[in-house]
């Protein structure tokens, strides 16, 4: 049962870091390498805040700030400076190792004598006895549902429209007189924000800044978003938002299966067996629907 | 049809990987005289490795054996954090009798882990468990979680730095800016290295695609290099070698390892030695005899001196007669991995 609420828990994470990849990638097709260093940056300034004592909760919006000034600088660094998509990307990735060194002050900061969102404040302590134990997951489970919404909500809205816009067809932004550079711009920054955000969670379910943490969410990223998408194509009564959560508890379930039943050298390869299993699987469904058109 | 039957297939095979999964985690042999122990090790590296292996060494002296009395699962991270994490939760959703944890990230993950249950987290490769926040300035465990501390015997090895070179003046050292013991390593060695009349010239890198330049930086400018634990820097030192060689820089190393495939010589440590006394330290707790929560950490003892003499000979470096006295081991030859 642990081993499940584990794989929920982090699945539930990354997946809000999932939604941040699926507007930069799915939306504007926009491969942002930024999150590399933006999940790190939502951990560094939450390991920092937390430690100057300020209220877990507020953290939470903090580092959505945060990341969304990194992802707005992709993007000044994209439109304004005419710096390729992957490589704005890469500089902001770059840099901002650096920048995580200085916020957190070293590589390694451990909060375990630290009250987090988790733990030994009055939210927590006012659940029922029962519950408790689900207490992280749950927390998890909330402010997921809550970014998801809100994701959902904001592209209905008219700027949430032109940002899909500009992915699907930036002439006709243009022709409504909008500049699809600004819409861009925000959309790295609220992409980022969501990825600052999971890794301001995930510091705090982990208890610990690492500066490597961050190494590899992009592809983690990436891969819940084409799994999720992919694989619940078909079922068109589900959101894409919700899809990339599902994609993202798949691979997580993915990496746990591997851990627990193979040898750790053989772990990585598993991990990309079982991808491919799950992607196989979906593209039958495609072709299963062509042969029915 | 056939396709898709084959996918169809392997989708279950993943359903009923994940169910077995859990299973496996939660089914537990019962009886006292036995034991499951879940290693968790950070990353595949050498010095690791020796850790855990001394560690299962250290267990037998105890009587406590991989196959007769004790079941061993172990995983290991790869270097990635979130793979940490979810070996952690494994483990202690699986209810083993005790989390081994090899390297400062995993100690932190298996302590947040079993933070809430009965299961002792004993750690090893931990360079400053003070400040990991796994153990309080006083040497005692913060929870159920005790184990040894790796950290470098700096004063001695800038002493025999002095003694083997007496002109030298700056020493580079390279490190992983990403490390915490590496840079808790750095600051000790420019805080001491005045009181020898030595500089210290650092180069700082994030990965291992950069060493290779940084290794042109680090030796211009210097005397020799002295070479820390770092992880990153480690795994590539044959290339960092075979470019001080060139230059007839000597490099100091900080383990047998390292002096094995040669470096000059070393004030050091001996990981098997180090995993060993941890193995002691778990078999107590698992015995019974005592609770992690009372045992400080511990550090190696003694550091030993390491030299090899193939290098010495190479480099027209003379080691007095006194220094090798002390040696714990000497090497002849430069051992070719």
């Amino acid at each position: 049962m642990s081993f499940l609420i584990s794989i929920l828990e982090q699945g539930l994470i990354y997946g809000i870091l999932g939604l941040g990849v699926y507007i930069t990638y799915k939306i504007l097709d926009f491969p942002d390498l930024t999150v590399d260093g933006s999940f790190p940056l939502g951990a560094a300034v939450t390991a920092l805040l937390i430690t100057k004592g300020v209220n877990p909760f507020v953290t939470l919006p903090i580092a959505f700030l945060v990341g969304m000034c990194a992802g707005a600088v992709t993007g000044l660094i994209h439109v304004k400076a005419k710096v390729r998509d992957l490589l704005s990307g890469i500089i902001m990735m770059t840099a901002l190792w650096s920048v995580n060194l200085y916020i957190a002050g070293t590589s390694n900061v451990p909060l375990f004598s630290q009250n987090s969102i988790f733990k030994g404040n009055a939210l927590v302590e006012a659940l029922p006895k029962g519950i408790k134990p689900y207490a992280t997951l749950l927390i998890i489970f909330v402010i997921a549902a809550v970014s998801k919404v809100l994701l959902d909500l904001y592209l209905k809205t008219k700027s949430g429209l032109l940002l899909r816009g500009v992915g699907d067809n930036d002439v006709l932004v243009t022709s409504l007189a909008k500049d699809q550079g600004n819409v861009k711009i925000l959309g790295l920054a609220i992409s980022n924000g969501l990825v600052a955000l999971a890794g301001c969670i995930f510091a705090q379910e982990e208890r610990l800044f690492e500066i490597s943490m961050g190494t590899g969410s992009m592809v983690i990223g990436l891969a819940s978003v084409i799994i999720g998408t992919s694989l619940l194509k078909k079922l068109t009564f589900i959101k894409a938002t919700l899809a990339v959560f599902a994609g993202s508890i798949i691979y997580k379930a993915c990496v746990a299966v591997a851990l627990a039943k193979f040898d750790p050298k053989a772990k990585n390869f598993i991990t990309a067996i079982l991808f491919l299993v799950v992607l196989v699987l979906s593209m039958d469904r495609k072709a299963k629907v062509k042969k029915n058109a | 049809m056939k396709k898709r039957f084959v996918a169809g297939l392997l989708g279950v095979a993943l359903v009923a990987g994940l169910a077995v999964g859990c299973q496996k985690q939660e089914t537990k042999e019962e009886g006292k005289e036995s034991y499951e122990i879940g290693i968790s090790q950070f990353a595949e590296h050498g010095s690791l490795d020796n850790c855990r292996e001394g560690f299962l060494a250290g267990l037998k002296k105890e009587g406590i054996v991989e196959g007769e009395n004790l079941t061993v699962q172990y995983k290991n991270g790869q270097a990635d954090m979130g793979v940490v994490s979810q070996i952690s939760d494994g483990f202690v959703s699986g209810k083993v009798d005790m989390v081994c944890a090899i390297a400062t990230p995993s100690a932190q993950s298996a302590y947040n882990a079993a933070m809430d249950t009965d299961i002792p987290v004993v750690y090893t490769a931990v360079t400053d468990p003070v400040a990991a926040e796994l153990s309080d300035a006083d040497g005692n465990g913060v929870g159920e979680v005790t184990g040894t501390s790796d950290q470098l015997p700096v004063k001695e090895q800038l002493e025999m730095i002095r003694e083997i070179l007496p002109k030298a003046k700056t020493i580079g050292i390279m490190y992983t800016t990403s490390e915490a013991n590496s840079v808790a390593a750095i600051e000790e060695y420019k805080e001491l290295a005045p009181e020898f009349d030595f500089e210290i010239k650092e180069v700082g890198v994030n990965n291992t695609s950069e060493v290779a330049l940084a290794t042109e930086t680090l030796l211009t400018g210097i005397d020799c290099v002295s070479n820390l634990t770092d992880n990153t820097v480690v795994a590539s030192l044959p290339g960092i070698l075979d470019k001080a060689n060139a230059k007839n820089i000597p490099v100091f190393g900080s383990e047998i390892e390292q002096v094995k495939i040669g470096c000059l010589a070393a004030q050091g440590i001996d990981y098997i030695a180090l995993g060993e006394q941890t193995g002691v330290m778990a078999a107590k707790i698992l015995k019974g005899e005592e609770k992690a929560s009372g045992i400080p950490f511990e550090t190696i003892s003694e550091p030993g001196f390491y030299v090899n003499l193939e290098v010495s000979k190479n480099l027209d470096i003379k080691i007095s007669n006194e220094l090798m006295d002390t040696a714990v081991e000497s090497f002849e030859s430069i051992e070719v991995k």
